[in-house]
């Protein structure tokens, strides 16, 4: 006999999407537990929140563009839940972040214009809301990019040259730091900056390298215990803007908007247990009372009214395709849709074309309640008809996503207690 | 334009090819050898890595299997530095016909194919996941062969030697003078450049494309039926022996180790168009059903990566040249001298037969256009070790952790599912003076690992770029067509974790670099 944990809802996933929800849903009062097999897509994506950068064509203002959006892709989980959800979950988060671990700590920007910020190889990536850590990238003043050979992760001479090819006058200086070994990633780095004495060095070395009126790209490795702190005395003591440019996993402002989300879950009283893997349900008909996971050494039935499916697409193994092609959704083997049709191509040999593959996701209905059941609810990217990585669209995705799905149990919740 | 004389021009950079000038210069002829795409582009980097024992061979074509086994013996003492000793098996499973076992064993005899019978719990116990219900088992010297390896040190053995290699460069027009073949004409793909090569003896080992270089020279009816196959690599080695069914050759009868991959293969489909890789799924799923015979579970490991290759199975339309599928058309080499056969001098073409007796087809070859030349010169690439090769040391691959040992704290590492450290990359990418990743892979096995170039390739454009004239343009080129190549092979098998990790690579290459919007 498993032993059995109560909770009025039990999310899976610590994404951006999962841990929304289930902030939002522990903020309306709910006994929340959030269950992950491990750290979610925070620790890969760039910590830039993209609502909607690419529609084919790179998208200027999201706000006046997603309407159009939503009706040329009536499929796209934006049309489920429609535009005005989306500024509100938005603003959620950047309340969040600002009250969170990190003091000072904020994010900028919202659905009025998108920020065209540097990518490590020099391409300007659109997105809606962005670290203040990173604002500064989005002007065309000149710019030196500055690079730390130990981290084996960045290149600013290429991020350089893209931005001169892009018409932004850019250079690139090499910084060596002195970490013990010859390689460090941006999560080692990022600690080393939470160091004043490291970052007074750093920044010393650095400024005799600059000239006057340029702005300073870095790496995004300015501090992870306290990133506002970092970024502040680096530009206090280089006497200009420094913004950071996110790069190969692990993301450092990834992490942070993990952290904050992480913290407000906490803030309002929801349990996370990392680690837990869900391995399947179980059901009365079209409910589904309790999730089975595994935790410590043995399996753990989480009871719960409301289950939040946030576990992700193919990219985390949630869903899955097998070698006879056929998709599965692994813990509740919920109902799929957007597959390609049987001798359809799965995927394409453009590799920047169509690949009808990944639309796939969970089925749902307007308030994004999985088919087929009465009580489990999907967000993120678990749902069906959008391409996230190509769209610029995951963040929003998942925050609206998370944000309605709440907002669906409340109303559900409502209807129960007034029945 | 640019000229260039010489004694022997060879068309081709396969390992015939490369084996002709290695043999040619070893004989203190003077050669220059072009070839269209990088060394080792064509046949000879499209199949599964299989050094022959002889023991596919052994019922269905003995000369073969006596050519393979003599020369197994020859490529293993003269080039150990490309080989891994893997060994190989040849087992009965219960989908393959009982009584052909015994026939399997009568060949091997009969051609000299060492194979000693062992019991099947043998073969369990050292390959484990090999299927249970093997009933017959024979153990051979097959091995694995690293195939860039084995054309590199042929090329820079003949380049120590005086002889000039030049990659990218296609043959476009061959000169002939009368019932005399001159040279040719070859365009430098990379800058359009033209360049005239005068040579006494020109010979095509062009493989496949055997019919359209003779077709310049004006010849007819030099007919290469491509046969095409496909191969899949598995991200790890699900055996250490190569294991062969033991039945008739057919598809997918065989998984081959070779270095930290294992690949199934194969097919055999007439094919008119050499260059044609497409890959057709029914294709994939058989050839992963297929897998699951030799070793259960084989479809749960991850797919890495697809591809087809073409064998040069040669019909002269002046011989008798009907046959059945081109399973059944001779596997045996053939050297054409047109002098013989069309009366036309200075003109050789070297075709058919397998990378196993490549040296073999380079001898015969060179022989012959010595006889043409009236000089008469002894063949030494059955006893001479190729550059690298020197200690006789197989590849083992538990080496690549012991080089890494030795850089762990003065080296970065680039490519971490390979082992790649950022001075060997620095190193190849001066030596051989490219701008171009695929050619670094090919030398250093860069991106093909389980992740596919997911964190390697933003890591090595970068360093490319830091390379004295490599501007961005160059960098953006080599990323991208990196990324786009590596896709070719990849969008046909993916399912399971190699779709997540597909997946992450999208995010990687999309979600953070945004590469498809480069300036």
């Amino acid at each position: 006999m498993s032993p059995t944990l109560h909770y009025d809802a039990v999310v899976l996933g610590a994404g951006v999407a999962g841990l929304t929800a289930a902030a939002r849903l522990a903020e309306g009062g709910a006994r929340v537990c959030v269950l992950a097999k491990g750290v979610g897509s925070t620790h890969l994506a760039p910590g830039t929140i993209g609502v909607l950068g690419y529609d084919p064509e790179r998208v200027e203002k999201p706000a006046d563009a997603l309407p159009g959006f939503i009706a040329a892709h009536p499929d796209h989980p934006y049309a489920l839940f429609g535009a005005d959800a989306v500024a509100p979950a938005l603003e959620w988060f950047a309340d969040r972040v600002e009250a969170g671990p990190q003091p000072g700590y904020r994010y900028t920007g919202g659905l009025e214009r998108n920020h065209f910020l540097p990518t490590a190889v020099g391409a300007l990536r659109p997105s809606a809301l962005v670290p203040e850590t990173m604002a500064a990238g989005d002007t065309n003043a000149p710019v030196c990019v500055v690079g730390l050979p130990v981290l084996r992760d960045f290149y600013a001479s290429l991020c350089a040259g893209n931005l001169r090819r892009g018409g932004i006058e850019a250079r690139a200086v090499e910084i060596e730091v002195e970490v013990g070994r010859v390689e460090a990633n941006a999560l080692g780095l990022a600690r080393r900056f939470d160091d004043p004495a490291f970052r007074a060095a750093f920044a010393g070395r650095l400024a005799l390298l600059l000239r006057p009126g340029e702005r300073v790209a870095m790496p995004a490795i300015l501090g992870l215990r306290d990133p506002h702190g970092a970024w502040s005395d680096i530009q206090r003591r280089l006497g200009g803007p420094v913004f950071e440019v996110p790069t190969l996993p692990p993301s450092v402002p990834g992490i942070r908007v993990y952290n904050a989300l992480v913290a407000a879950l906490r803030a309002a009283g929801a349990r996370l247990i990392v680690g837990a893997e869900a391995l399947g349900v179980e059901r009365e008909g079209e409910r589904v009372t309790a999730v089975r996971a595994h935790t410590s050494g043995h399996d753990t039935l989480f009871s719960a009214r409301w289950v939040v499916l946030a576990t992700g697409g193919f990219a985390s193994g949630a869903i899955t395709l097998g070698s006879d092609w056929q998709p599965h959704e692994t813990i509740v083997g919920l109902a799929l849709r957007g597959m390609p049709a049987p001798g359809e191509p799965r995927f394409a040999g453009d590799y920047f074309g169509p690949q009808p593959m990944s639309n796939v996701g969970v089925a749902v209905d307007s308030g994004l309640l999985a088919e087929g059941t009465e009580n489990v609810f999907v967000a993120g990217a678990a749902l069906p008809g959008a391409v996230p990585w190509r769209e610029g669209s995951g963040e929003g995705i998942a925050l609206a996503s998370g944000h309605c799905v709440a907002q669906s149990v409340r109303e559900r919740e409502g209807a129960a207690a007034a029945a | 334009m640019e000229k260039l004389s010489t004694d022997v021009l060879v068309i081709g950079g396969g390992a015939t090819g490369a084996g002709v000038a290695w043999d040619a210069a070893l004989r203190g002829l003077d050669v220059v050898l072009v070839e269209r795409g990088d060394l080792g582009t064509g046949t000879s980097g499209r199949f599964h890595g299989l050094l022959h024992s002889g023991g596919r061979y052994a019922v269905k074509d003995p000369s073969a299997a006596d050519e393979c086994a003599r020369e197994n013996l020859i490529v293993r003492h003269i080039a150990p530095d490309a080989i891994e000793d893997t060994g190989g098996f040849f087992v009965t499973t219960p989908f393959d016909d009982p009584a052909y076992a015994d026939r399997f064993a009568q060949g091997c005899r009969d051609t000299g194919v060492p194979c000693e019978e062992i019991e099947p719990a043998q073969a369990l116990r050292e390959e484990p996941r090999l299927n249970p219900r093997v009933s017959r088992a024979f153990r051979v010297p097959d091995a694995s062969i690293d195939v860039w390896r084995l054309v590199w040190a042929l090329a820079r053995g003949a380049q120590e030697r005086g002889a000039r290699v030049l990659p990218y460069h296609e043959a476009v027009a061959v000169h002939r003078d009368g019932d005399e073949i001159k040279g040719a004409r070859v365009r430098n793909s990379r800058t359009g450049d033209e360049l005239d090569v005068e040579a006494r003896i020109t010979v095509s080992a062009s493989g496949a494309w055997a019919g359209k270089i003779a077709g310049l020279a004006g010849i007819e009816g030099v007919q290469v039926r491509p046969g095409r196959g496909i191969m899949i690599a598995m991200n790890h080695r699900l055996v250490n022996t190569v294991v062969n069914r033991c039945q008739m050759p057919t598809d997918g009868d065989i998984i081959v180790p070779i270095r930290t991959v294992c690949v199934v293969g194969t097919t055999d489909v007439d094919t008119e168009d050499p260059d044609d890789h497409s890959v057709i799924q029914d294709e994939v799923d058989a050839m992963l059903a297929y897998g699951e015979r030799l070793v259960p579970g084989f479809k749960d490991a991850r797919a890495l990566r697809v591809w087809t290759g073409v064998r040069p199975l040669f019909e002269d339309t002046k011989g008798n040249g009907d046959g059945g599928s081109s399973r059944d058309v001779t596997r045996a080499h053939a050297l054409l001298d047109h002098m013989d056969r069309d009366g036309v001098s200075g003109f050789f073409t070297i075709t058919g037969g397998k990378l196993t007796t490549y040296r073999l087809m380079a001898q015969d070859t060179v022989d012959a256009v010595c006889r043409q030349l009236g000089d008469p010169r002894p063949c030494t690439t059955a006893t001479e070790r190729l550059p690298g090769s020197h200690d006789g040391e197989y590849i083992r691959v538990e080496d690549r952790l012991g080089r890494r040992e030795r850089h762990l704290r003065d080296d970065q590492l680039i490519c971490e599912c390979e082992l790649i450290p950022r001075r060997r990359i620095e190193d190849t990418i001066r030596q051989r003076g490219t701008t171009d990743l695929d050619d670094v892979r090919r030398l250093l096995r860069l991106g093909m690992g389980p992740c596919q170039g997911g964190f390697c390739i933003y890591r090595a454009a970068g360093i490319l770029h830091g390379h004295d004239g490599i501007d961005t343009s160059q960098a953006n080129r080599a990323l991208v067509d990196y990324v786009l190549e590596r896709w070719k092979g990849v969008w046909p098998i993916l399912y399971g974790d190699q779709l997540r990790q597909a997946r992450l690579d999208d995010w990687i290459f999309q979600g953070v670099l945004d590469i498809e919007h480069l300036p």
